[in-house]
């Protein structure tokens, strides 16, 4: 059955998949090396070759670095905020209680949304003066607190990081879900004849047993955070300023807006890198974790 | 049942119910509007209290409903369904093989899951062109099916690994059965859980995609029920505009919220799957 | 949106205007030169060239109409299907980001529409660039060019060849609410920056909000600051942009940084609804018509969603900021509109040019739909000004042809929104100085412009 034939001829499972990946994947990445050292505009089809203008030019500027700090923010929070929350809710919907389902739905349906509806429908609860939010606090008497979430640069990062966490958190919380139903029940009963506490329960039982799943919504939040791009896209405009811009929707301005599309492959480019390298460090880090629990 | 526990029983519905309110307050508030007349423009904190099918009817107009939700279901069927062929075929020597060639298509699959769609897009087009393929309704299902085949093929992988053993394929193979008959007949009805975590997950993400449809798609009427919504862009902040693009924003998510309720099982199984595989 | 991407230059344009003026009283002789110039212009369905099934494409940018049918999307295809049977026209609209991404990409990969707009001169997908790219086609050979005024020719054209036809004239202004006006004791539309201020202090006392303006949508700045240069910049120096690309002078000179600086005061002074920078510019057309404000900054092409129905009755009024001082008379910030080119690459040229000279023709029902649809101000002879609001405006620009160009029309796409993004750092109270605001643009437009 393990013959050298029979293998190779196994590969050919793997062609029409492959020819897709490379001809629309791989291949444009590639193009984007090529195109991060011209001054390519992106539609007129004549550019000379600059060298690495485009990087020195990038690196001396403001967008780069705010870009950067923005996205690592946008990630940090929607994995370490966005997982807690939802362990929490998994574990408390893990309690032997009637309606698991209908609790679980409703915490569920928002992610069935499309990113256009979901900016709509938060555009409409962050807005000042008419918006859900505002109207809500005029009504119990905090009229005199700043409603300007989308407007104010201290406050609008955070809040459309607030709208992922919303939308996301469902899957999340399914994963926890499944995840929590493989822990024993009898281990946790020896646990507790051992006079373990809670804590200790937790720490040294579920989680240990829940290895699996966090490393998957772990994996998936860090690279959904890393390649954010809808919400500034729909809500913000990626501002004010250029408070929200996160390194795709600052690639995305850069091609599209200013013209520039050398550069914004440039750009790309060291998003890629940044992607690559946090993606990876997560989850050999994870996974490491994950043989020692 | 002792006191106690019907205590705690009590509490924890409590905390839950109050966080499932808070959690789709928003969307109450978009239902109870869109449930009201076009001029209807008391505060939307006054919910339900109008019930008219009227700004639905303008949405609906307004979007091309009948057309848009025909375009949404054969993109989104046509996608996932080669989806599945390719992700399936392809996993199927990575994981029954053990050598380095394989491992690397694993993990070069598996890598594509980091790249964002915005990046490549100027170069994927020239690659559309240079192929001679036209732009047109149809020619998102490529990048739908590229996009969605690292993590499909990682599923799919990862549970033939753990879950089809060799031996599976044993006695139709002294029958002397071919890879392809093999395949087909005894692998690939086996992996139906994985086929129905790849529709779930793949399908809720090309369904609910505004990025490609909006570049690739020459035609209002060709479009798909995201980029019907981007012509309500402009009211999103308007608010005399709202009970309309409510109104819209549900008609969008309706046809998913009903195949949620009806295949619930299969959501929710879907994506636990590779979750809990150890 | 970003309606703004256009350039004209203020002496022709005034010329123009002139001859607009002297051109309405004129209907009758333009038609009848229409008819016989054009043979589609009877209203008999005529065949196209050959009469096989032809499929075009169009992409335009812009919010759909909210009511009624939309001229794009609803009326054009469907006069078109009229006059040609054999004509069909796929068309699709997209808000302006997503117009830029979608169209650009398109035109890349050659698989560009028939039918596309275009912006004048070096704006974003400016009529410069498409033409100089080879995308657009000439239209020098359409019949229809003696009845459009020369500025806005010029502003399409490339090498001296015209190749999108203009949807008309647009001019920034300040929409007002007569009606609080009269209450704050205002009794006349303020001609100059210091009786703007005094205006907008006296309606700050009577505890109206002056100006609403919907910052969250960033290009919104533009409406207030190139009406500001159009007094404080060019009219002592009508070069200054030709002086910046060869160097001669910088966005950083004095005359820049006293543009921001007003722009700014209004701000500063509390004169602008606070929390702009959250509301998006919908929204803040909707406190306007609720009465909420006195003032919006605009152009002629929001007439319909400034006069739209509000919670409030009241009298709109229109007319030019004043950037000018005292004693100075004031300048209008006007250029002309967006338009529809060919697609040079298409196979159905021919056919998209039998649809233009029908859609131009002056007088056919796809004209007169098209003019009724558009509320710019025509650049085709023998048009009545449909919009008695701009009278004033109008009046004053053609006697004194006091008037300059929106500035971006002459700076790389890219320059403003450096401009809008800095600026928007001063709105929300960072402390940015109007010199920072005016270096960021210069520095932009050093890594931007090619000659």
């Amino acid at each position: 059955m393990n013959s050298a034939v029979m293998k190779k001829a196994m590969y050919l499972f793997v062609l029409p998949a492959l020819l897709f990946y490379c001809i629309f994947w791989i291949f444009p990445i590639l193009k984007l090396f090529q195109y991060s050292l011209t001054d390519y505009n992106g539609y007129v089809q004549s550019f000379d070759y600059v060298g690495f203008d485009n990087f020195k030019q990038l690196f001396g500027e403001e967008i780069l670095g705010a870009s950067i700090k923005n996205t690592l923010a946008y990630t940090a929070i929607t994995v370490v905020l966005g997982n807690a929350i939802a362990l929490a809710l998994a574990i408390l919907l893990n309690a032997n209680i009637r309606a698991k389902g209908f609790y679980r739905s409703a915490f569920y349906i928002p992610t069935l949304f499309s990113a256009i509806v979901v900016g709509f429908i938060w555009s409409y609860v962050y807005m000042p003066g008419d918006g859900l939010i505002a109207s809500f606090f005029a009504k119990v008497g905090l009229g005199g607190l700043d409603t300007n979430f989308l407007g104010s640069y201290s406050k609008a990062l955070y809040s459309i990081i607030a709208v992922d966490i919303w939308k996301n958190i469902g899957t999340s919380v399914i994963i926890f879900l499944a995840g929590l139903q493989t822990v024993p029940n009898e281990l946790l009963e020896a646990g507790k004849i051992d006079g373990a506490g809670r804590w200790k329960l937790f720490r040294f039982i579920t989680l240990p047993m829940l290895a699996t799943s966090v490393t998957i919504n772990i994996t998936l939040s860090v690279i959904n955070g890393l390649k954010a791009f809808d919400f500034p896209f729909v809500m913000t405009n990626g501002g004010p300023g250029i408070s929200t811009n996160t390194l795709i929707y600052a690639m995305y301005k850069m091609a599209f807006t200013d013209q520039l599309f050398g550069k914004a492959s440039a750009l790309g480019l060291i998003s890629f890198a940044i992607i690559i390298a946090i993606t990876v460090v997560c989850v050999l880090t994870l996974n490491k974790k994950e043989v020692s629990a | 049942m002792t006191n106690e526990s019907r205590v705690k029983r009590l509490s924890t519905h409590a905390i839950l119910l109050a966080l499932v309110f808070i959690n789709l307050v928003p969307l109450l508030i978009v239902l109870s509007s869109s449930l009201r007349s076009p001029r209807n423009m008391t505060n939307p904190l006054n919910w339900f209290n109008e019930f008219t099918l009227e700004s639905f009817e303008s949405a609906y107009t307004r979007m091309h409903f009948p057309v848009a939700l025909w375009n949404s279901v054969v993109l989104t069927v046509v996608s996932v369904a080669f989806v599945v062929l390719f992700a399936a075929m392809a996993a199927y020597p990575m994981a029954r093989i053990k050598s380095r060639t394989s491992k690397f298509l694993y993990l070069f699959f598996l890598a594509g899951l980091v790249v964002p769609g915005q990046m490549v897009l100027i170069p994927v087009i020239q690659m559309i062109k240079g192929l001679g393929i036209p732009l047109g309704q149809y020619t998102p299902i490529l990048m739908f099916i590229t996009c969605s085949l690292p993590f499909s093929t990682f599923l799919y992988t990862g549970f033939i690994r753990s879950g089809v053993p060799e031996e599976v394929e044993e006695a139709a193979y002294i029958d002397g059965a071919g890879l392809f008959k093999r395949f087909w007949q005894i692998v690939f009805p086996l992996l139906l859980p994985v086929t129905v975590s790849v529709i779930i997950t793949q399908g809720v993400w090309i369904w609910n995609d505004y990025f490609f449809n909006m570049v690739f798609i020459t035609k209002a009427l060709d479009a798909p029920l995201p980029v019907a919504m981007l012509g309500f862009l402009g009211d999103q902040q308007n608010p005399a505009q709202w009970n309309v693009l409510f109104a819209a924003c549900i008609l969008c998510a309706l046809p998913l919220l009903v195949m949620f309720f009806a295949l619930q099982k299969y959501f929710v199984g879907g994506l636990t799957m590779g979750s809990v595989k150890g | 949106m970003k309606f703004l991407k256009r350039k004209t230059f203020a002496a022709v344009l005034a010329s123009t205007l002139l001859v607009l003026g002297a051109c309405s009283s004129n209907t009758t002789n333009s038609n009848s030169q229409g008819a016989s110039n054009n043979p589609g212009a009877s209203n008999e369905p005529a065949a196209t060239a050959s009469a096989d099934p032809v499929t075009l494409t169009m992409l335009v940018s812009g919010a759909k109409a909210a009511v009624g049918e939309d001229f794009e999307l609803e009326t054009l295809p469907r006069l078109v299907k009229e006059k040609f049977p054999n004509v069909t026209l796929e068309v699709q609209k997209l808000p302006d980001e997503q117009y830029y991404t979608s169209v650009k990409t398109k035109l890349a990969a050659g698989e560009g529409p028939d039918i596309f707009l275009v912006f004048p001169n070096m704006a974003n997908m400016g009529a410069i660039e498409v033409a100089k790219a080879g995308y657009a086609a000439d239209l020098s050979g359409m019949s229809f060019w003696d009845r459009v005024s020369e500025s806005a020719k010029n502003d399409m054209s490339y090498e001296g060849k015209p190749y999108a036809v203009a949807k008309g004239m647009d001019i920034l202004g300040a929409y007002y609410n007569k009606s609080l006006f009269e209450q704050a004791g205002i009794t006349e539309v303020p001609k100059d920056w210091p009786s703007f201020l005094a205006a907008a202090e006296k309606l700050k006392a009577a505890g109206i909000t002056p100006i609403v303006m919907g910052d969250k949508d960033p290009w919104v700045i533009q409406f207030g600051m190139y009406q500001l240069s159009a007094n404080s910049v060019y009219p002592s120096d009508p070069d200054f942009d030709k002086k910046l690309q060869t160097g001669e002078t910088a966005l950083t000179d004095e005359k820049w940084v006293k543009t921001i600086n007003q722009y700014k005061e209004l701000y500063d002074k509390g004169y602008v609804a606070s929390g702009s920078l959250g509301m998006a510019s919908a929204q803040a057309m909707q406190q306007f018509v609720d009465g909420k404000a006195a003032m919006i900054f605009t152009g002629t092409w929001d007439l319909p969603g400034v006069t739209a129905a509000g919670a409030s009755e009241f009298e709109r009024g229109f007319f030019s900021l004043p950037g000018n001082d005292a004693g100075q008379p004031v300048y209008t910030s006007a250029a002309t509109a967006a338009g529809y080119a060919l697609n040079a690459n298409s196979k159905n040229l021919e056919v998209g040019k039998q649809i233009f000279e029908y859609l131009y023709d002056g007088e056919s029902p796809l004209f007169q739909a098209w003019v009724e649809s558009n509320p710019s101000i025509s650049v085709f002879s023998g048009v009545e000004l449909k919009n008695a609001i701009f009278q004033d405006v109008l009046t004053n620009i053609q006697e004194t042809g006091n008037a300059f160009y929106f500035s971006n029309q002459m700076w790389p796409a890219g320059v403003s929104d450096v401009m809008q993004s800095k600026f928007s750092e001063i709105i929300g109270g960072k402390s940015t100085t109007a010199e920072d605001v005016a270096k960021a643009m210069q520095d932009k437009y050093t890594e931007l412009y090619k000659e």
